[in-house]
């Protein structure tokens, strides 16, 4: 049936287009691999940079020290400062903005006319799309003297400023999130409270939240992460004072009072991208211990966002696989 | 044979083909067997997906110039063994051939195959009708260009149209987007598309089960057209289409399981296993 | 079925009380946040517009001529939906075409320099374009002329790089080089001759022209492409007297907007005008234009105290200075475009081609899909490193490792590049895989290689995603400073950049270092006023990606 004159070439035989083909395919490889290229490089450089300074300094030291001055003699690297700061511009950011995203989220998902959510998504994108630097403009010229008339004792830098702008910042991370979440909810489970006579109100607290809460975990573990890495609006707003409230000690423990926690949102403070900044636009000579400090504390930044980015995906993966 | 190359150097599939062979018979009467050439072969045919055995040792014999349909209820691994034939299957990950799947004689899975080679003397007509968001010319000129067969580019692309039956429809408005075409008309135009490029085989994926009653004889008007000019391999989960349309029948059940195939009367009037009767009328399926 | 059923009669009612309390709360929410940054943004503006030495009648003036007529029109087209996407078309045309003005006179001008890019452009682009045009008009059967384009593209790049080394080395080493080169030395020499304006009227609007006559051409079926291209000759060259009387534009720049500004303007109004109620959203801008005028115009005969803009026309065409009157964003302006067009080449190339591998030619299993999904979670993991990061990665790698000068433009450009490549990698990819599968299948089905269907099929359909998410991304990048402090880049240059390695400041740099001066000059006046000038930016680049993304959505 088939002689040999009958079968068919099918090599392709077309050497010009087999070999654009695999130059095409390395090209859009070296494309890809570019992004690995670039974690590579960020994680090499931050350690050995980083290593150089754990080298002079003890990493317990810098990890447990209870003062930053990194060129002001004496000169001392103490990390913990920095996290306080952190800590505190991201606690003001996450009271404001994870429950004003969730419920943004919820009418968002339940409530809103699809011509009512065409208007507000977008609107909050803006949110999210105005430069951090415009942010920080925004709150040292305009919400701190606005807040100086509800806290006349507000310094002109302040964490509390700081916060409320970094959570406005963040809440379309929340609420876009958190809404895709929620939509993912098959409305099958929706009718099944209906069906048993619940309202809205019930079917949205009672089935949508509890159905969807592993996206809306997600969503704020990424918003906190978000909100520990912003630099220019705290730069700007919170100034650059390294402070830590003073403890006093109740059974053996370091103790704060709450009163005098608050008083901190008041007054200035420094984070660890703060110090960051304000060590590079300070003239300080490479190789110098305060030039490795950068790297040491931009790596604890990394790996602190970096960890929160991966439980993040995490949970996520969860919700993706319950629907 | 070589006359005939000689007399007709245009047309790709007369090569391959011989010319006593009876192509007439589309109604589905026994054409004489010993006369018909056999174009696409497989020998003991496995497909799996992943862990999954998606086709269990086919072993068929397509002839030419003729329709050959294959039956059988959803999930059989009567598309899958259809994408074996042009190696579409190859753009699954997960999917994996073996045996032997002989297109003129010549194994397709051997390494020295190039898929996209193999694709070009196979023609596929998809389920749903899937022109590019182009030109109704674009889309016909689509295959010659890509295949650098630009030479009296109009004029292919009318012969197309035309054996497509499509051409009085859009001979005014070439220039307008296939998008804006019904969907019989969109199916047609695949079809144009697919034979365009004188292939020597047409693959088609249940071309009407997403179209109309009427776009639907049309379209089975013309794959038996068709079958006078190429060897026709169509996919269809409907039972009075096969009936209709074909010369050969391959009944696929649940497994990946050819079970029966034939002549299409044969098949239909008189199937040997108690399984094909009961899936041809309608006990399960 | 619920507690507080209280009659008999029918099935009694349940309390809604608390549903619609967090209904009103829920909304409330939604709310919080856009009504904050706009009280915030309206004091901005109303800093930046000088709008307290405004009297009451200012007000009463443009309320009547500027604000009445514009809502009143919007108002009144309210439920025709092709009048609005019309007037909303013709905005984002006007925005982006003064963008793709501005980077064409940063380019072109002062960045390649007119002889240059005379040389260069008939050099490498002429034959490139000849080859393409000869594939597509003249022989369609000419496969071959793509790739040759393709490699005449980066051999004339080679050529024109080692002239340009000969002539920084004196030319002393006598090489074969030199045969290749001449006809460029006789360019450069044309170009000489012919003068700006002469090198930009033949290299650039004249071939503008002919593609919009083309383009308008293509999509309509009367000889409206030709009557648009003869009204933007004629305008060019009309205009000429009125543009010598404003000293900061000069002929050549003049061309360039033509080329950028009016030539899409001119190629939207031609493609709508047919239509009636496209036509009347056309109408929209010359009203709010008349608004204007005529206010101005009453203003100055009434003599009413007008505002004391700190954003106008010497905040955008001055040097920084110490002094908030004389102050201005030039050089931070050209600095951010000079970056963002760099950026732009750099992340659309290596984000386009990431994520057609991704997309297409990775597999998912075997040791490849290990790969791929390792790749893939990288990249997501890389768009949520805090861009200071960027800005350490920066400075060692750029600064320190490769020794490239701190502060300079490219630097800048390829630590921005970093930063917004994931984000252009996922929404590139995100509009790859919203192509239907059914076209790929297609094409591999009519026997074409993964490249072909890539090329022919898979680009084409997600063109309008990758550019929508692309233009996005870039505005994030506009708006970065983190990253541009850590490499060095300073806030107070006074001169606009001219080369890739020269010094730069960038507008976010510019508002950084104002931030802090007390002197209210600045903070409510100059600093407001560069804020607007940023914002107003984002907002053009935003509203082009719109367009884009709307355009594609009502095509499918």
């Amino acid at each position: 049936m088939s002689d040999e004159a009958q079968t068919p070439d099918l090599s392709g035989g077309r050497g010009f287009q087999t070999v654009r083909e695999r130059l095409y395919h390395a090209l859009f490889f070296v494309c890809a691999l570019l992004s690995v290229l670039t974690t590579l490089a960020i994680v090499i450089a931050l350690l050995t940079e980083a290593l150089g300074f754990f080298a002079e300094v003890p990493v317990l030291d810098f990890l447990t020290g209870t003062r930053w001055s990194p060129t002001i003699r004496p000169v001392e690297y103490g990390v913990l400062p920095l996290v306080f700061g952190t800590v505190m511009v991201t606690l003001g950011a996450a009271a404001l903005a994870l429950p004003v995203g969730l419920l943004t989220a919820i009418y968002l998902s339940e409530y809103a006319s699809p011509r009512v959510r065409s208007i507000l998504k977008p609107a909050l994108e803006v949110l999210a799309g105005i430069p951090t630097v415009v942010y920080g403009f925004l709150g040292l010229v305009y919400l701190t003297p606005a807040l100086s008339v509800i806290f006349p004792s507000i310094s002109t830098f302040n964490i509390l400023s700081g916060s409320i702008i970094v959570g406005i910042m963040i809440i379309p991370m929340v609420s876009s999130i958190s809404e895709d979440a929620m939509s993912s909810v098959p409305d099958s489970l929706r009718n099944a409270s209906y069906g048993l006579g619940a309202t809205k109100f019930e079917v949205s607290t009672t089935v949508v939240v509890p159905s969807a809460v592993s996206g809306i975990v997600s969503s704020f573990i990424l918003a906190i992460s978000r909100a520990i890495g912003e630099t220019m609006a705290v730069v700007i707003i919170v100034g650059a004072q390294a402070n830590l409230p003073e403890a006093s000690s109740i059974g053996g423990l370091p103790f704060v009072s709450p009163t005098s926690l608050f008083d901190q949102f008041l007054e200035p403070g420094m984070t660890m991208t703060v110090a960051i900044v304000n060590l590079a636009v300070g003239d300080i000579a490479t190789q110098s211990l305060a030039y490795q400090s950068l790297f040491a504390i931009g790596l604890t930044l990394f790996a602190i966002t970096l960890i929160m980015n991966l439980i993040s995906d995490l949970v996520a993966q969860r919700y993706r696989e319950e629907y | 044979m070589s006359k005939d190359v000689t007399q007709d150097p245009e047309t790709d599939s007369e090569k391959l083909i011989s010319t006593d062979v009876s192509t007439d018979d589309a109604d589905g009467d026994v054409p004489d067997e010993s006369q018909v050439r056999t174009v696409i072969e497989s020998q003991d045919l496995d497909v799996f997906y992943g862990d999954t055995q998606a086709l269990q040792s086919i072993d068929l014999e397509i002839p030419a110039r003729q329709v050959t349909a294959m039956i059988g209820p959803s999930g059989c691994g009567k598309s899958t063994f259809l994408r074996c034939i042009n190696r579409m299957n190859d753009l699954i990950d997960i999917a994996r051939v073996e045996g032997e799947l002989l297109f003129e004689g010549k194994n397709v899975y051997d390494d020295d195959v190039d898929p996209v080679a193999l694709r070009r003397r196979i023609g596929m007509v998809f389920q749903h009708p899937n022109p590019f968001p182009k030109s109704i010319y674009d889309n016909v000129a689509y295959g010659l260009k890509i295949q650098d067969k630009t030479e009296n580019l109009d004029q292919k692309v009318e012969q197309a149209l035309k054996r497509a039956a499509l051409w009085d429809e859009v001979k005014d408005r070439l220039d307008e987007s296939a998008l804006d075409l019904s969907g019989g008309q969109q199916q047609r135009l695949c079809i144009a598309r697919a034979i365009a490029v004188d292939p020597e085989v047409i693959l088609m994926d249940e071309p009407a089960s997403a179209l109309d009653p009427i776009a639907t004889s049309q379209i089975e008007d013309l794959i038996e057209e068709l079958a006078e000019e190429f060897t026709v391999v169509i996919v269809t989960h409907n039972m009075q289409q096969a009936a209709r349309i074909s010369d050969k029948t391959a009944v696929f059940l649940t497994g990946g399981e050819l079970v029966e195939f034939g002549n299409t009367n044969e098949i239909f009037e008189n199937p040997e296993s108690e399984r094909v009767e009961d899936y041809i009328t309608g006990k399960f399926g | 079925m619920a507690t507080d059923t209280t009659t008999d009669d029918g099935f009694g009612q349940v309390s809604r009380v608390k549903g619609v309390v967090f209904e009103y709360l829920t909304l409330a929410a939604s709310l919080l946040g856009i009504v904050s940054l706009a009280i915030l943004l309206s004091y901005v503006s109303y800093d930046a517009f000088g709008l307290d030495a405004a009297a009451p009648a200012w007000y009463v003036v443009f309320l009547l001529t500027l604000v009445a007529p514009s809502a009143g029109f919007l108002w009144y087209v309210r439920d025709r939906s092709t009048v609005r996407s019309s007037i909303s078309g013709v905005l984002s045309v006007i925005l982006g075409g003064t963008l793709v003005a501005l980077g064409l006179v940063v380019v072109l001008s002062i960045i390649v320099g007119p002889d240059v890019w005379f040389a260069h452009s008939l050099f490498i682009l002429g034959p490139t374009l000849a080859l393409l045009g000869y594939a597509r008009y003249v022989d369609d059967s000419a496969v071959w002329a793509g790739t040759a384009a393709g490699v005449w593209l980066f051999v004339g790049a080679v050529l024109t790089a080692i002239d340009d080394l000969l002539l920084v080395f004196g030319q002393q080493l006598a090489s074969p080089f030199d045969l290749v080169t001449m006809p460029e030395e006789l360019l450069l020499q044309a170009a000489i001759l012919l003068g700006t304006p002469g090198v930009y009227f033949l290299t650039v609007l004249v071939p503008a022209v002919v593609l919009a006559d083309r383009y308008v051409a293509s999509r309509s079926n009367d000889r409206r492409g030709h009557s648009l291209a003869v009204a933007l000759v004629l305008v060019t060259f009309a205009a000429v007297p009125l543009v010598d009387t404003v000293p900061a534009v000069s002929r050549g720049s003049w061309l360039l907007v033509v080329v950028g500004f009016l030539t899409p303007l001119g190629v939207y109004v031609a493609l709508n005008a047919a239509d009636s109620d496209s036509r009347l959203g056309l109408a929209f801008p010359l009203v709010v234009l008349a608004g204007l005028f005529a206010g101005r115009l009453v203003v100055d005969v009434l003599g009413v105290a007008r505002p004391e803009p700190w954003f106008d026309w010497q905040l955008l065409t001055s040097s920084a200075s110490a002094t908030p009157a004389d102050a201005g964003l030039y050089p931070a302006i050209i600095g951010s475009v000079f970056i963002i067009v760099l950026v732009a080449v750099f992340t659309v190339v290596f984000g386009v081609g990431a994520a057609v591998f991704l997309e297409e030619y990775a597999s998912s299993s075997g040791p490849v899909g290990k790969v791929t999904r390792f790749i893939q979670v990288n990249i997501s993991n890389l768009a949520g490193v805090p861009s200071v990061v960027y800005g350490l990665l920066g400075l060692a790698l750029f600064l320190r490792l490769l020794g490239m000068g701190a502060g300079t433009v490219i630097v800048a450009a390829l630590t921005l590049s970093l930063l917004i490549l994931p984000i252009v990698i996922i929404s590139a990819q995100e509009a790859i895989r919203s192509v239907p599968d059914d076209m790929r299948q297609a094409g591999y089905g009519m026997g074409a290689t993964r490249w072909q269907v890539i090329k022919t099929v898979v680009l084409p359909e997600a063109l309008p995603g990758i550019l929508t998410g692309t233009i996005l991304a870039l505005g994030r990048a506009i708006g970065e400073t983190a990253p541009l402090i850590l490499i060095g880049i300073a806030s107070f240059v006074t001169w606009a950049p001219d080369g890739v390695f020269s010094r730069v400041t960038a507008m976010p740099m510019q508002i950084y270092g104002w931030a802090f001066y007390p002197d209210p000059g600045f903070r409510h006046g100059v600093v407001p006023a560069g804020v607007i000038t940023l914002l107003a930016v984002l907002l053009a680049m935003n509203s082009v990606a719109i367009f884009v993304r709307n355009r594609y959505e009502r095509s499918t």
